[in-house]
């Protein structure tokens, strides 16, 4: 073998090495950019010119930037509730019986004022409320009650994130590991509220930007 | 002519390095507009270096005094600063109202605050990496936060 065909042979094998010692790095960015989520929150008021607000956060961000911030019942990225025992439901009961129950239906409500209807299904929870805001008709006193303001308010969560919020001491809320479960679990829109006056919807998807 | 030519070169040279020192960080720009009879008009730039670098230079007490009133949100500021170099393009808040326009963006590794509405214009942009050294020279003032 000449001198020439030994020292390409040298140069391929040391680009053969360097190339497997660069590939899992990235491999690895590559995955770190697809794993970049953002919580969207879009507020639209149908009042007053019609105020729009946008709001995106990328999660990574919100996750260092939350235990630097210390005002009120916020410290290190947890919330501390000043009673766990909230109207006396014992709220971690509540959720630690959720979480261990089969999938379904727990509480439809059904009313003139209100439905209420609170699921699990497939690793989430499901928050349904319609309010029925009536208001009868003064000029025709026969005429029936109608829903003249209603509000729809649609919250679904993973349970995980379920689980990481109340995953730190027995009366705070873990915002910081919510965050870290929610970046995990991919696009999901969590709140949804309409009404006849405004339009709230809060989201997680790997868009740097609002629809 | 010879001496005049090397001299023009030795002062363009060193014009050149100056000018590639100062604006090595990026600019602050600072855009106020009152949209008013004899509303006040205010525009300058400034290279991000000359905050970084005037930090240095100011006595040590006014930069012990700054730090002390932005005490409670320096880990804020330091923590945003750094996350922002991350992210050098997104579209942060938006605030569309009646005639009013609110929005924080972060282009090409600049922070960009623009407020429009009837009365004023108001347009800021800095680099992210200017919150950083002033969050660190704060910090550096104030040891133990």
């Amino acid at each position: 073998m000449n001198q020439l065909s030994r020292g390409f042979l040298r140069f391929t094998a040391a680009l053969a090495v360097a190339a497997f010692a660069l590939l899992p790095s990235v491999l690895l960015a590559q995955n770190s950019s697809k794993t970049d989520q953002w919580i969207h929150v879009r507020v639209e008021n149908k009042e007053n010119g019609g105020e729009t607000v946008r709001v995106n956060v990328p999660i990574d961000m919100a996750v260092k930037v939350l235990p630097a911030i210390k005002h009120d019942n916020l410290h290190d990225g947890k919330v501390r509730m000043n009673c766990a025992h909230l109207n006396d439901v014992d709220l971690r009961a509540m959720l630690d019986a959720v979480r261990t129950a089969r999938d379904g239906e727990y509480v439809t409500v059904q009313s003139n004022e209100n439905d209420v209807r609170v699921a699990k299904n497939a690793g989430y929870l499901y928050i349904h409320v319609t309010d029925k805001n009536h208001r009868k008709s003064t000029d025709n006193k026969d005429a029936a009650a109608k829903p003249v303001h209603e509000s729809k308010v649609e919250v679904k969560v993973p349970m995980k994130v379920v689980d990481a919020l109340f995953s730190s001491g027995k009366d705070e809320l873990d915002i910081v590991a919510a965050l870290r479960a929610l970046s995990s679990n991919g696009d999901t829109e969590l709140v949804s509220v309409k009404d006849s006056e405004n339009t709230v919807r809060v989201w997680i998807d790997s868009k740097n930007v609002t629809d | 002519m010879l001496f005049l030519a090397k001299a023009a070169l030795g002062v363009g040279a060193t014009l050149a390095l100056t000018a590639g020192y100062l604006f090595h960080e990026g600019v602050i720009r600072v855009d106020v507009d009152e949209n008013r009879a004899g509303g006040s008009h205010v525009h300058f730039w400034i290279p991000a270096t000359a905050v970084s670098g005037g930090l240095r230079v100011v006595p040590r007490h006014y930069i012990q005094q700054a730090a002390e009133q932005s005490r409670p949100y320096l880990p804020v500021l330091r923590e945003v600063a750094k996350e922002l170099e991350k992210y050098p393009n997104a579209e942060l808040v938006d605030v569309q109202g009646n005639d009013q326009h609110v929005r924080v963006s972060v282009r090409s590794g600049k922070v960009y605050i623009d407020a429009v509405d009837k009365e004023n214009n108001v347009h800021v942009s800095l680099p992210t990496e200017t919150i950083s050294d002033v969050a660190d020279r704060l910090e550096d003032a104030t040891p133990g936060i």
